[in-house]
């Protein structure tokens, strides 16, 4: 098929068959899902037996990439990775940085589906039309470090590559899934789906050159581009001078750091494990991603051995929630749990659960806050499922609820919440309370503007006006993750600067009103997916400990409008109008 | 201390909003105390200021807070650097400042006391939030005790807040009466110029 921007081909693998297919993609699908996310959203929602485990073979995972992705256009090296998650029970994206979206998109392809599930460990590798199912039992048990280099060394540094780690393999519903060094599709236990399917790692390199409509307008449009980039205060100068990392003592100061599982809302501290004293004590450089202007990572020197920096998430769930206050120690959990194929956040989240569990007598290991050998142990016995790690390996969620307290995992349809506290910013709490999959800072960056004032300050805690800025940021930024774009860049730019790059790219005549209403569409399929699982409004909430204390923000108020905004009934259900109006739930994708 | 230096800039954001010097989210305001600038938010409103947005950043070097200060923090760093010692900056956007900023390279008051207290005041150039525009404030300041930047608004700077906020204020009636005076020119009034001021 001849269109611009888009490959219009999705790669079908069935591990238990071991067969290729590949599939015509209409341009009326991708125009109305954009891709990405959306794309993989609707494979879901379409190929995705409901009410199983998503262990179930018949689960699909899919790695998608967007019409922007090989473009000239800033910031793309991206990939989106998504299916149901083991952690929530949602349907569940996961988004990566790296160079392996881009193989895959030069490789010819949309997105890849992978089904089935493989009896032995293999890896699946594509290089432009030749695809192969190989076995990988040589690499059971290797970390994702040990994997890349493995994986290098066999096929070349042109094949990038994405892999599990034993986390993955052991099937921990936190299990992440990993690219280059860095780079991880962290969240949802996406990684153990991959586990799950038999499939250690994907290894692609592509050669097409891709056809865009306007390329010269969009090497134009990025002059501009960067003109904005420059000129904003987080991505002109706290990205690329601190990383996320400025976040911490910011964030802080604002009494919403929680620390010891949510019990309070600051670490005394923070001031141990800020930006200013890893960059005083431990940096090396600064790294970024390809055809990044922020450059917002840094590697860092520990032991004279380099290190990824741990993000401001990674700080916070492994640092102030679990009262560690070591730049060091931090390194070096970021980069245990990186290596075993876990997520940061969720795992430090869990392990906090944990040491209030030990706290009040109900755990046989004792489990103290701070305790950094003991955290090291207990994230590798997390990852090969032994002794306590058996029980972390559930999540939070299923552990508290196993020994009887449930409220004492600070969690969202079972997804362990970030770094903000919800006391301290309402809208950013019902962005956590209505994510589609669970307690996320990412659906609808509410702290951009209850916090960093772009592009505009608001009242954090004045909770009118709010449902409707988080209904159209999840609209926004779904769009965004079907582009796909780094988030970053919406910081400062707004949906006509997307909507522009997206018609220069396709050719398409796509205004930023329809942008926005594919996010919308996207976001809504992703709602019906979670209500037909079983889902209800009585899980758009937020934990126990939040709602009852006296910060907490009016969850029920905002809720009751924010369904309203949204064009859903009482009960958290689009209306048929609605569905209607987006086209829903479509015509169903044909394999 | 954060108390007191609220209390201090609600109480001048107050007053520079309600002569139209500042508007919206325009405008800021810094203190220096020993090696730490106190400054307004970025996005924050000098008619209406909360205690959280007044930020703290050390003078020299980088903080995680600039990313939530003011969007001139480097020109108010600058400043700080620039040998004159000043403790305090005002920044408005006082629209008769902003317009005669488009016809001089330099406001001569005109009328007794600001001529005798500012003496006089230059027009630079520079991007709103550039390196450059805050090297030429900086420099100008040091000899100066205002500054206009042309097409965007007047930089004080001072020892105590208070002072700083009288010579922001003289700017704007200095360019206020220049305004005035030409207009009655372009009416066909001949002008006397005071010879004893």
């Amino acid at each position: 098929m001849s269109i611009k921007g888009w490959r219009g081909r999705l790669l079908v693998v069935d591990l238990s068959q071991r067969l290729f297919k590949t599939v015509e993609l209409s341009s009326r699908l991708l125009k109305a899902y954009i891709g990405g996310r959306g794309l993989g959203v609707k494979i879901v929602y379409d190929h995705t037996p409901r009410r199983v485990d998503a262990y179930h073979p018949d689960v699909p995972l899919i790695f998608a990439v967007g019409p922007l992705t090989a473009t000239p256009f800033y910031s793309t090296a991206r990939f989106c990775v998504i299916s149901k998650s083991p952690l929530t029970g949602t349907l569940f994206d996961s988004s990566c940085g790296g160079e392996l979206g881009l193989e895959l998109k030069k490789a010819g392809f949309d997105a890849l589906m992978v089904k089935g599930s493989s009896k032995s460990l293999v890896s699946l590798v594509i290089d432009d039309e030749d695809f192969l199912i190989k076995d990988a039992e040589g690499l059971r048990g290797y970390t994702t470090k040990a994997t890349r280099e493995a994986l290098r060394k066999d096929y070349g540094e042109e094949f990038k590559v994405a892999c599990i780690g034993p986390a993955g393999e052991n099937m921990v519903r936190m299990a992440s899934i990993n690219s280059d060094e860095g780079h991880v599709a962290g969240r949802g236990g996406l990684g153990a789906v991959m586990g799950a399917k038999g499939l250690k790692a994907l290894v692609v390199r592509g050669s097409k050159p891709l056809e865009v409509a306007d390329e010269k307008g969009i090497r134009e449009l990025n002059r501009l581009v960067l003109k904005r980039i420059k000129s904003n205060p987080i991505t002109g100068k706290a990205l690329p001078g601190l990383g996320t990392l400025f976040l911490l003592q910011v964030v802080n100061e604002h009494g919403m750091l929680p620390s010891r599982n949510f019990k309070n809302t600051s670490f005394d501290e923070a001031y141990k494990i800020s930006a200013e004293l890893f960059k005083a004590k431990l940096f090396k450089r600064r790294k970024g991603c390809f055809n990044c202007p922020i450059a917002c990572k840094r590697v860092v020197n520990l032991k004279g051995e380099e290190h990824p920096q741990p993000e401001f998430e990674t700080t916070w769930a492994l640092g102030a929630l679990c009262e560690v206050a070591s730049p060091e120690a931090l390194v070096e959990l970021n980069s245990l749990c990186n290596d075993l194929g876990i997520d940061t956040i969720s795992m430090g989240s869990t392990l906090a659960c944990a040491m209030e569990l030990s706290e009040e007598g109900l755990l046989d290991t004792r489990v103290t806050w701070g305790d950094v050998e003991a955290m090291k142990e207990l994230i590798a016995d997390t990852a090969h499922r032994r002794g306590l790690g058996r029980t972390l390996a559930e999540g939070s969620k299923k552990m508290a609820e196993r020994l009887s307290r449930p409220e004492l995992s600070m969690s969202v349809k079972g997804l362990e919440l970030p770094a903000y506290d919800p006391r301290g910013a309402y809208g950013q709490a019902l962005a956590y309370a209505t994510s589609n999959r669970g307690g996320c800072h990412l659906r609808a960056y509410m702290i951009s503007t209850e916090l960093l004032g772009v592009p505009i300050l608001l009242d954090r805690l004045n909770p009118i006006g709010k449902a409707e800025l988080v209904a159209y940021y999840e609209n926004f930024l779904a769009a965004i993750d079907s582009l796909i774009v780094c988030k970053f860049l919406s910081l400062e730019l707004d949906d006509n600067i997307f909507a522009s790059a997206l018609r220069m790219a396709t050719g398409g005549l796509f205004t930023r009103a329809e942008l926005i209403k594919a996010g919308e569409r996207i976001w809504n399929l992703e709602r019906l997916f979670n209500l037909e699982e079983g889902f209800t409004s009585s899980h758009d909430t937020l934990p126990e400990r939040i709602l009852s204390s006296p910060g907490a923000p009016p969850l029920q108020a905002m809720l009751e409008k924010y369904y309203e905004v949204r064009g859903w009934n009482r009960a958290g259900k689009p209306i048929e109008a609605k569905l209607e109006e987006l086209g829903l739930p479509g015509e169903r994708i044909t394999m | 201390m954060k108390n007191v230096v609220y209390e201090m800039f609600r109480k001048y954001g107050r007053l520079l909003s309600l002569h139209g010097y500042v508007v919206g989210h325009g405008g800021n305001l810094s203190l220096r105390s020993g090696n730490t600038m106190y400054i307004t938010r970025h996005g924050a409103r000098l008619e209406d200021l909360r205690l959280e947005d007044i930020i703290a950043i050390p003078i020299e070097g980088e903080s995680s807070f600039d990313s939530i200060a003011s969007s001139e923090v480097l020109l108010h760093r600058a400043v700080y650097l620039n040998g004159a010692q000043h403790l305090a900056i005002v920044h408005t956007h006082s629209p008769y400042a902003v317009a005669i900023s488009f016809f001089l390279d330099e406001l001569e008051p005109l009328d007794a006391e600001a001529s005798y207290v500012l003496r006089k005041v230059p027009v630079v150039e520079g991007e709103a939030g550039s390196v450059k525009m805050a090297e030429r404030v900086a420099e100008a300041l040091k000899d100066s005790h205002a500054v206009i930047v042309r097409g965007h608004g007047v930089f004080a700077a001072a020892k105590m807040l208070d002072a700083a906020y009288r010579y922001a204020c003289l700017v704007e009636r200095s360019s206020q009466l220049k305004y005035l005076v030409e207009a009655l020119r372009g009416l066909g009034l001949r002008f006397k110029e005071a010879k004893e001021l």
